[in-house]
């Protein structure tokens, strides 16, 4: 009887989940799916995102993903090699760089956003611009990264390092040949996770990146992303609601896009491993 | 100890490490083995079954442990150099020029101004005008400290804001609407608030048909919900709507279509809307007639200023696109915008 109950409860909990996520997403497609075209995607968007497209918005998006990735994947992965590969579980400083981050992944996006705002729009000079927003999403993305990296980096079991000693393989060469493939897929659950807080950040951009829906020229230029664009036409700009759906549906795509690749390339390289090995 | 030796030097760190751990501290050699890292890891595994017990933790064995990660200590540095050296370079060249104005503000008068920038910015080829958003009184504040070259509002300066300058581009207006085959002809403050707060639920008590009152109210977040709010002095909590709605036409599909409904909407699309023989009417406020001419004079009282302020009195760039802002060739973007243009 207890046993059919908790069934029961997985099942419905389950269904629940499912059916929230299919009916929001039913939702985006219905009321945007009509709106979505080729122009849609690459026209400028006109009076007041009410009209024309989200092109020069793609483009922000996409590059203050590229700068968010490019800064948080080499300084995520030299952290969670620090920590899980050079520091023992209980060294006082990797317990001091692990609490940071476990408190920095629970700090809510505005204050990453005023944070970016103070530090580099002001203080650094760099003003609303792709960098600092871009700078200030690595700032919010680093500590799932680490986390999931130090964490895959902790599976491979010690055989492995004790078979690259027994080799005489140097520390770094078992780093690079052995440790970081086999943590490789860690570091794409992290990466993937990473980039979907990212996508979906307004709050922490729109004092950073800003507002500006012109095609940006350079790093420096204002970039609005797609999600300040969803929030914008949906909550600000009076009739903006059918191309704020369409909008969100493009950001869904990307975000499955995104995912998608991210999982082939992991199974691309799994695969690889195992007829090289 | 045993784990150390099996393990050849096989470049110039691995080396040094060797070199220290066969000259250095050598009575903490325990200490090293069971310390951090896959040294410690693989050492530790062989060691261990030796000398179970060791497992102490010295100041001279943490500073060996330091020693143990040059390699990541040097991506560190390499790193931190880097995006220091970015940075640097950006923010020389990063200075404002003139060519660049920067508006931060309310998020209402944002839409507007950043239509304007775009018609400015293809009549001035090379000027740049980026608009950024945050609410009126981060508007303010930037203004006052210089941060942004314009700020932008959706109220009037306070008597604390003296010092600056505030130029109105536009102004918004909200009237109540009914539909208009509802006798009713006026409502006092009173008694919109009434209804709007679920005191009075019927037509009869005050003055129309026997039915039931159907109250529209605008979802969260809309500038016409603050500004209805802030003229009756409700809190959004107090509000028993019983329709929620998002933009002016959708209020005013709702309230033409359903004969008891009351709803607040931007005076300027439901004079236009009224005037194309859709089914509503505008509501005086107290004594003044809901129009875009007693919006646009002032003197509808249900209204607020759209302001650019600035700090000190406008010069070169901010001038120019001020009074651009204030001329009659915007006109039709305020009113895309469901705003009033200002007529002097």
């Amino acid at each position: 009887m207890a046993d059919r109950l908790a069934t029961i409860f997985v099942w419905s909990a389950a269904l629940l989940v499912t059916s929230v996520f299919l009916w929001l997403l039913g939702g985006i497609v219905w009321s945007g799916a009509g709106q979505l075209s080729w122009s849609f995607l690459i026209d400028s968007p006109r009076n007041a995102g009410r009209a024309g497209g989200i092109g020069p918005i793609l483009i922000s998006t996409g590059l203050l993903l590229l700068v968010c990735l490019g800064v948080s994947l080499p300084i995520g992965l030299g952290t969670a090699i620090l920590l899980a590969e050079f520091t023992s579980s209980t060294n006082r400083f990797g317990r001091l760089v692990r609490w940071s981050l476990d408190v920095l992944a629970g700090v809510p996006s505005i204050l990453f956003g005023l944070f970016g705002n103070a530090f580099f729009c002001i203080f650094l000079g760099l003003g609303f611009s792709i960098l600092s927003g871009g700078l200030t999403l690595a700032c919010m993305v680093l500590p799932i990264l680490i986390r999931s990296t130090e964490a895959s980096f902790r599976s491979v079991p010690d055989e492995y390092r004790l078979g690259a000693a027994a080799l005489g393989l140097s520390r770094t060469t078992t780093l690079l040949r052995l440790l970081l493939p086999t943590a490789i897929p860690g570091l794409i659950v992290g990466l993937v996770l990473g980039t979907g807080r990212a996508v979906a950040e307004t709050a922490a951009l729109i004092f950073t990146s800003g507002y500006v829906d012109r095609q940006p020229t350079s790093l420096l230029d204002s970039g609005r992303s797609l999600s300040v664009h969803v929030y914008d036409l949906s909550m600000n700009v009076a009739g903006g609601d059918a191309n704020a759906s369409a909008t969100a549906l493009v950001l869904i795509l990307l975000l499955l896009l995104i995912n998608g690749t991210a999982s082939w390339v992991m199974g691309r390289w799994l695969r690889k491993r195992l007829i090289t090995i | 100890m045993i784990g150390e030796n099996t393990r050849l030097p096989t470049n110039r760190i691995d080396m040094l490490i060797e070199i220290d751990s066969v000259f250095g501290n050598s009575p903490h050699r325990p200490d090293t083995v069971t310390g951090s890292g896959s040294v410690g890891k693989k050492a530790s595994a062989t060691c261990c079954m030796a000398r179970p017990t060791v497992r102490r933790s010295t100041a001279a064995a943490r500073f060996r442990r330091l020693k143990e990660f040059p390699l990541s200590n040097r991506l560190f540095t390499c790193l931190v150099a880097l995006l220091s050296a970015s940075i640097v370079s950006c923010s020389s060249a990063n200075n404002r020029s003139d060519h660049q104005l920067v508006l931060t503000g309310s998020s209402t008068v944002a839409p507007l101004v950043l239509e304007m920038a775009k018609r400015f910015e293809s009549q001035h080829p090379g000027v740049r005008v980026d608009v950024q958003t945050g609410g009126s009184s981060r508007g303010i504040a930037d203004a006052m400290r210089g941060l942004a070259d314009i700020g932008m509002a959706s109220r009037s300066l306070r008597e604390e804001e003296y010092e600056l300058h505030a130029f109105a581009i536009a102004r918004d207006g909200v009237c109540v609407i009914l539909h208009r085959d509802n006798p009713i002809e006026a409502l006092t403050d009173a008694q919109i608030v009434a209804i709007y707060s679920g005191e009075i639920v019927n037509w009869s008590d005050v003055g129309g048909h026997d039915a039931p009152i159907t109250v529209v109210n605008k979802a969260a977040g809309r500038s016409t919900l603050e500004l209805f709010l802030e003229y009756f002095d409700l809190s959004s909590t107090e509000i028993r709507a019983d329709v929620v709605i998002g933009d002016n036409e959708q209020g005013i599909k709702t309230v033409a279509g359903n004969s008891n409904a009351i709803g607040y909407v931007s005076i300027g699309t439901a004079e236009f809307d009224a005037s194309a023989g859709i089914a509503i009417k505008l509501l005086p406020v107290g004594t003044v007639a809901a129009s875009v001419d007693n919006v646009a004079t002032g003197s509808f009282p249900l209204s607020r200023p759209l302001n650019l302020v600035t700090r000190s009195e406008p010069n070169g760039l901010a001038a120019t696109f001020i009074e651009f802002a204030r001329s009659d060739s915007v006109h039709d973007l305020i009113r895309e915008q469901y705003f009033v243009p200002i007529v002097p």
